[in-house]
């Protein structure tokens, strides 16, 4: 017989792991069928399914078994591993929800490596485009492909680059925009530390396609282990003659170099973004003209995400009605999320568009920790809103999101639990439009800060019913009128909170109370006697001595001595401390 | 180094790759590096020395699982792929005695995610 593995995992989270139990189970069958030395058992730390029992992977053959019970164990190592017989019961077809495109490199190459690139596949597209492909071509693909900028509006790339395509000009640049401002957001930077040639290849297309002999890297300084890999991807690549002239013994000529951000969100703005490599001071300026007619020195200049581009390359190898194949009817391929927050598994996945939330954050993300109810989910960061858990089934695409008051933006996805306030998420990220404003602009400028000004003083305990309606009112304004998406979107997490959680806001301006025990000012702890077990884990783990009473007598909080810090609340298994 | 030309990358078949048949990769991004993966990576290079393991140990980028960082892939013939997550220096050297020597693998560590 072949040799075996089998991984064994509760996937069960709620109750104590039974895992221990199962492998003795397992063991001593296989040392009463004598298999023992044919089959090694290995306990396993994520078997990639969650609440579905305990759970055995069989290798080589791939297969999974759920929800096995004691007497199963015998079944399977007697029918599946002598036998090779498949146990239908207990049998889970596992379907991988993720699909790797942009990331198909990422975790697998050596990012320093161009031979390892170009033993995976790599530069293959751009002997394509070199060989076979007129600029044109390469359009229709991109339109076959419906590929939109992976950098948050969605803009169809084949019109932006068509637009440059189409300008008479003899200067023309190509720049990736890997600013990467937004808090909670890293995918731009895993494929510039992972992949970086992906990125080059699709640069260097996108130079032939609009007739550009220079591209620049717009990477923030925070980002240095990404800039130097890219340093070293330019490199290599200047070396073998893919950067340069005559690139590939065509007459295309092609050159790059990096320019370092500062580490200002609104500098991810293409216009600013374009001042800034001009040396100018990082503002943004009224569109039209776009980049694609006027960019950088003036010039027609495409600007893209780093995703988007690092999409080029497989697009242009596979075509774009393969690429057209994954998605929706208007978003299509893959989208890169920064899955962070309340999860599980917090890390970068890869999804098809039109994947539900709820299977992101559940059979990807592995649910919310500690099994707490997820209460919403954030997506687009500062410039996004907020999704409540009624949506959880919501296709996940441009429009979709859309609709519901967010938006896809570049790929920040954060479980929110119901230990989360909305005012205190709102306020957070309009701090951080408001430290980040440029000040060009006076809806911007000032709005941002009228509008913190008063979710402060809600979360204070001092709001009023009319604040509501300024707040929307505000919003308002300055969605119209600000200058730049940094002001017309900063109010999108106030306005989103509105919308689906008013009830949140009223607790904290009528009631004074803040559920989720977030803003300090309106919580109070208190713990229920009726559910109390008297166990005293929460006196001894209060940092104030706040709590008073004994094993006999049951447990009071000190309102007086209460720091609220939540210690008590969190480490109360019976859910006896209570937020009011 | 030489100038490469169409046909250098146009004869590569991607199906084919073949990168040795034993290897530790070690996920070498900022996700990976703040969690402890450089300490991983020099414990590997230098206890497998020290230790006469025979495998070739490279770095690579960010599989994804942040969460599960330091990330090392192991490839050994006769042996499935395996990806084991929060890598200290200690299971790293287990790795090399257990896996890599004794072709036993590691319980607790392996994350099958994918
Ligand atoms: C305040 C602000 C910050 C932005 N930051 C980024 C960023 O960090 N990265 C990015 O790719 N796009 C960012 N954008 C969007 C860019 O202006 C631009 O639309 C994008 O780079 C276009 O690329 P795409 O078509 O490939 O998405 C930002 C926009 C605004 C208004
Ligand atoms: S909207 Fe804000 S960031 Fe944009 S230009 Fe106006 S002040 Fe500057
Ligand atoms: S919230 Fe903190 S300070 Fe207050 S009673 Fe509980 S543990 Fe003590």
């Amino acid at each position: 017989m072949e040799k075996k593995i089998i991984y064994l995992r509760d996937t069960d989270s709620a109750q104590q792991d039974r895992i221990n139990d199962f492998f003795t189970l397992f063991s001593n069958e296989l040392r009463d069928t004598n298999l023992i030395e044919q089959v090694q058992l290995v306990k396993i730390a994520d078997i990639g399914l969650y609440e579905k029992g305990v759970t055995v992977k069989i290798l080589p053959e791939n297969i999974v078994y759920i929800g096995i019970k004691n007497n199963d164990v015998k079944k399977i190592i007697e029918e599946t591993i002598k036998n090779n017989k498949i146990i239908k019961e207990l049998l889970y077809e596992k379907k991988s929800k993720q699909i790797r495109a942009v990331l198909k490199n990422c975790g697998y190459i050596d990012p320093e490596s161009m031979e390892d690139y170009i033993a995976a596949g790599g530069y293959k597209a751009l002997v394509k485009v070199l060989t076979e492909m007129k600029p044109e071509n390469v359009i229709d693909e991109l339109k076959k492909s419906g590929l939109r900028g992976r950098g948050g509006a969605g803009y169809p790339t084949w019109m932006k680059w068509n637009f440059a395509r189409g300008m008479n000009s003899l200067e023309k640049y190509v720049i990736c925009n890997g600013d990467e401002g937004d808090p909670g957001a890293y995918m731009d930077r895993s494929v510039l530390e992972g992949d970086p040639h992906s990125v080059l290849e699709g640069m260097i297309i996108a130079g032939y396609t609009i007739g550009s002999s220079k591209g620049f890297f717009y990477i923030r300084a925070e980002y240095p282990l990404a800039v130097e890999r890219v340093q070293k991807a330019i490199d290599q690549a200047a070396a073998a003659g893919l950067l340069g002239s005559n690139i590939l013994g065509s007459n295309f000529n092609f050159e790059l170099e990096i320019r370092l951000g500062a580490g200002a969100f609104v500098c991810g703005e293409e216009t600013a973004l374009i001042a800034s490599i001009e040396g100018k001071r990082g503002t943004p300026h009224p569109r039209p003209p776009y980049p694609s007619v006027k960019g950088l020195w003036d010039k027609p200049t495409i600007i893209n995400n780093v995703e988007t581009l690092a999409n080029i390359p497989q697009l242009i190898a596979g075509g774009g009605a393969k690429f057209a194949s994954i998605g929706t009817e208007k978003s299509k391929g893959t989208k890169v999320f920064a899955l962070t927050g309340k999860v599980k598994n917090s890390g970068l996945v890869e999804v098809p568009m039109g994947i539900t939330l709820r299977e992101i954050i559940f059979d990807i993300g592995g649910g919310i920790l500690g099994n707490r109810d997820i209460k919403a989910i954030q997506t687009g960061g500062p410039s996004g809103g907020v999704i409540p858990r009624e949506f959880l089934d919501t296709p996940v695409d441009y429009e979709n999101l859309g609709k519901l008051g967010s938006i896809m933006g570049s790929g920040g996805m954060i479980a929110i639990d119901d230990t989360d306030c909305l005012v205190d998420l709102a306020k957070f990220y309009l701090k951080f439009c408001v430290d980040e404003s440029c000040g060009k602009c006076a809806p911007c400028r000032l709005g941002g800060y009228q509008l913190l000004r008063i979710l402060e003083k809600i979360s204070e305990g001092n709001g009023e019913l009319e604040d509501l309606n300024k707040l929307k009112k505000i919003s308002y304004a300055m969605q119209k009128a600000s200058l730049c998406g940094l002001g017309q979107s900063a109010s999108n997490p106030v306005f989103s909170t509105i919308k689906y959680f008013e009830e949140e806001y009223r607790q904290h301006i009528v009631n004074k109370r803040c559920l989720a025990g977030k803003c300090k000012a309106l919580v109070y702890f208190k713990i229920l006697p009726q559910k109390c077990k008297k166990c005293g884990l929460c006196m001894k783990n209060c940092p104030s001595n706040a709590i008073l009473g004994s094993r006999e007598a049951g447990y009071v909080i000190d309102p007086q001595k209460c720091i609220k810090c939540g210690a008590c609340f969190d480490i109360c298994k019976f859910k006896a401390v209570m937020k009011e | 180094m030489k100038k490469l030309t169409k046909g250098d990358i146009e004869k590569v078949d991607p199906a084919k790759k073949d990168i040795g048949k034993n290897w530790i990769k070690v996920g070498m991004s900022t996700c990976g590096v703040a969690a402890g993966a450089g300490e991983v990576y020099l414990a590997l290079l230098e206890e497998s020395k020290k230790r006469n393991v025979e495998i070739d140990i490279r770095k690579c980028g960010c599989q994804g699982a942040c969460s599960a960082e330091p990330l090392v892939e192991v490839n050994v013939e006769g042996l499935p792929k395996v990806l084991y997550g929060r890598v200290t220096k200690d299971v790293a050297i287990t790795i090399l005695e257990r896996h890599v020597r004794n072709k036993k693998l590691l319980h607790d560590y392996i994350f099958e995610i994918n």
